[in-house]
């Protein structure tokens, strides 16, 4: 029924760049209105890049006086005029300091010439300090979200970090590496490709390493420890124990590790990928124990679920449940199974029914 | 989608370019389809003004109201078309209303015949209804708003990607002359700028702000009940 829309997206670009080339002829305006015509989806989808593509010309903006050639590094935009708050330029203070000392001396060809090897010395420890600054520049910066919020971080490699429930992520930036520090929580990382520079996540004392991938990284309580790896490859690595071998990840990986011991599950991506299902606010159980259930609507509500009966844990579950609904669960869960709820402060205990007591 | 529907090869034919380049910064309302004939055109300038516009929101809305990520894209397309199609006919008073009633109407269809019926529990649906929050101004009108959108998609890009249109859309380098200065094929060229412009499209238009995912309009479709 629908064709699928990144084919059309895919065609509608290239007519696009096509017609962008230059030496666009009347035959192939024709075939392109004809393209055009052909469905409403390749229309929309035409009409939507090119809206893009024409305002992306605005950027001119930023090259305002600016030479021809030069090309602004990623992020440089926050330093452009447009966004005043522009720092004063080192050349500027070395190129004053140089006409103070040939106007103030007596001796002027002496002075001149010390003023000009003094600037020029200026300049060179400026210049090299500059670009030992960018050699050894780390960029840093720090996230935490609410109980029952997430939050989508845009990281400046072009990678991004999909934010869980209360949930601590640190990040430090370098030209050999990009770290980041799973304080608490879980977060999925769609990695930018850079294979000079590893992608790193720390956490629990473990380096999940990626160069290219989507992966996802939780700290559960207990010093438990999840990997899901939904695209690529990735390298799991202990740190307390540098001697133990890699455990390398591939695409519908689910590793655990709770207690120092390593479980690794293979599953289809798509399985995997339900396990992430929380970035759209869901749950998706199969066959799933109540005990990791419930863990799972815990990660996200002020009111913690509690199962007091050690008997119900083996439970199994099934279904799409949103995670900031678990009084829904909760009441689904007492409607199928032998459990009922009690509200205790702010805790919600279950406790196997007893028999002969229906649910109302 | 066929591919022979793909473009034919250029012919080096000097008609004059149907669709000139603005050669100066664009003012804030796009100018593109102003040289168009009427007709379609005209439902054209409509789109891109009054729903395309509002391609964050209904994105942000379609991630909160359906759990499969990866189909938002499906989606979003879908929308567009039956909006598109509905304006030909008659142009809604309220586009803003009507592109997200028409998303609504679209993912509820979607949960009937998907029919989830194990246990699905999720919030109400009549919260659905409340979009207060999605209220914000049109991004034609807020510049400074626009060009740090861009600026912000222009970074997303890949390297050489991102080199190639900051030439041809800044600079305004032809794409030969792009091909020639940074010692690539035009064929290589004109790729990069489709995959730009693709992803500019998504950046632009789309991009997901931080906190997005969960505010006062939770999400609460999937409630379905089996027909009775």
């Amino acid at each position: 029924m629908t064709d699928d829309h990144r084919e059309i997206e895919r065609i509608a670009s290239m007519w696009l760049a096509r017609r962008d080339a230059g030496g666009w002829s009347e035959r192939q305006q024709i075939a392109l209105d004809a393209w055009l015509g052909e469905a409403v989806a390749h229309r929309v989808a035409f009409l939507r890049l090119e809206a893009a593509w024409e305002e992306a010309a605005r950027l001119k903006t930023f090259a305002a006086g600016d030479t021809g050639g030069h090309i602004p590094a990623r992020g440089e935009w926050a330093r452009s005029p447009y966004f005043a708050s522009s720092t004063g330029s080192d050349d500027v203070v070395a190129g004053r300091g140089r006409i103070r000392h040939t106007t103030a001396s007596p001796h002027r060809h002496w002075s001149l010439f010390a003023g000009i090897a003094a600037s020029l010395l200026v300049v060179i420890v400026i210049a090299g300090g500059l670009a030992w600054r960018d050699y050894t520049h780390v960029e840093r910066d720090a996230w935490r979200t609410l109980l029952g919020a997430q939050q989508v971080v845009q990281l400046p490699d072009g990678s991004t970090a999909t934010l869980g429930s209360d949930t601590g992520l640190r990040m430090s930036f370098s030209r050999s590496e990009r770290d980041l520090d799973l304080a608490q929580g879980e977060a999925f990382f769609d990695v930018a490709h850079d294979a000079a520079r590893p992608f790193v996540v720390q956490a629990e004392g473990y380096r999940v390493t990626a160069v290219g991938t989507r992966f996802d990284v939780r700290r559960a309580p207990d010093e438990k420890l999840r990997v899901v790896v939904t695209r690529g490859l990735v390298r799991l690595q202990s740190m307390r124990d540098p001697e133990e071998a890699a455990t390398m990840l591939p695409a519908g990986s689910i590793a655990t590790i709770a207690g120092g011991n390593l479980l690794v599950q293979h599953l289809a991506v798509d399985e995997a990928r339900e396990r992430l299902s929380w970035r759209g606010g869901y749950a998706v159980f199969h066959g799933t124990p109540l005990a990791d259930a419930v863990e799972e609507f815990n990660r996200y509500n002020p009111h913690k679920i509690v199962i007091a009966d050690p008997s119900l844990d083996a439970l199994r579950v099934g279904g799409h449940f949103r995670l900031d609904n678990s009084a829904a669960f909760v009441r689904l869960v007492q409607a199928v199974f032998p459990v009922q709820a009690e509200q205790r402060g702010d805790r919600i205990v279950l406790l196997r029914r007893a028999a002969g007591k229906a649910a109302d | 989608m066929r591919r022979d529907a793909a473009p034919i090869d250029k012919q080096r034919d000097e008609t004059e370019h149907p669709f000139p380049h603005p050669r100066d910064v664009l003012d804030n309302v796009p100018r593109l389809f102003q040289d168009r004939p009427m007709g379609e055109s005209v439902v054209d300038t409509w789109f891109v003004r009054e729903v395309l516009a509002h391609e964050q929101a209904l994105t942000r809305f379609l991630h909160r109201n359906w759990r499969d990520h990866d189909e938002v894209g499906d989606l979003r397309q879908e929308i567009y078309v039956r909006v598109y199609e509905a304006a030909m006919r008659q142009p809604p008073d309220s586009p803003k209303s009507f592109l997200f009633a028409t998303a609504r109407n679209l993912l509820a269809d979607r949960v009937r015949r998907q029919r989830i019926v194990s246990i699905t529990a999720v919030g109400d649906l009549e919260q659905l209804n409340v979009l207060q929050d999605e209220l914000e101004p049109s991004r034609w009108l807020g510049g400074r708003e626009a060009l740090t959108r861009l600026a912000r998609a222009l970074d997303r890009l890949p390297d050489r990607c991102r080199e190639v249109v900051w030439l041809r859309r800044v600079e305004d380098l032809p794409q030969k002359e792009i091909a020639r200065r940074l010692g690539i094929s035009e064929k290589t060229v004109e790729k990069h700028i489709a995959k730009g412009s693709r992803m500019m499209a998504d950046h632009f238009h789309g991009e997901l702000e931080a906190g997005a995912m969960r505010d006062k309009t939770r999400g609460a479709l999937a409630r379905i009940r089996k027909p009775t």
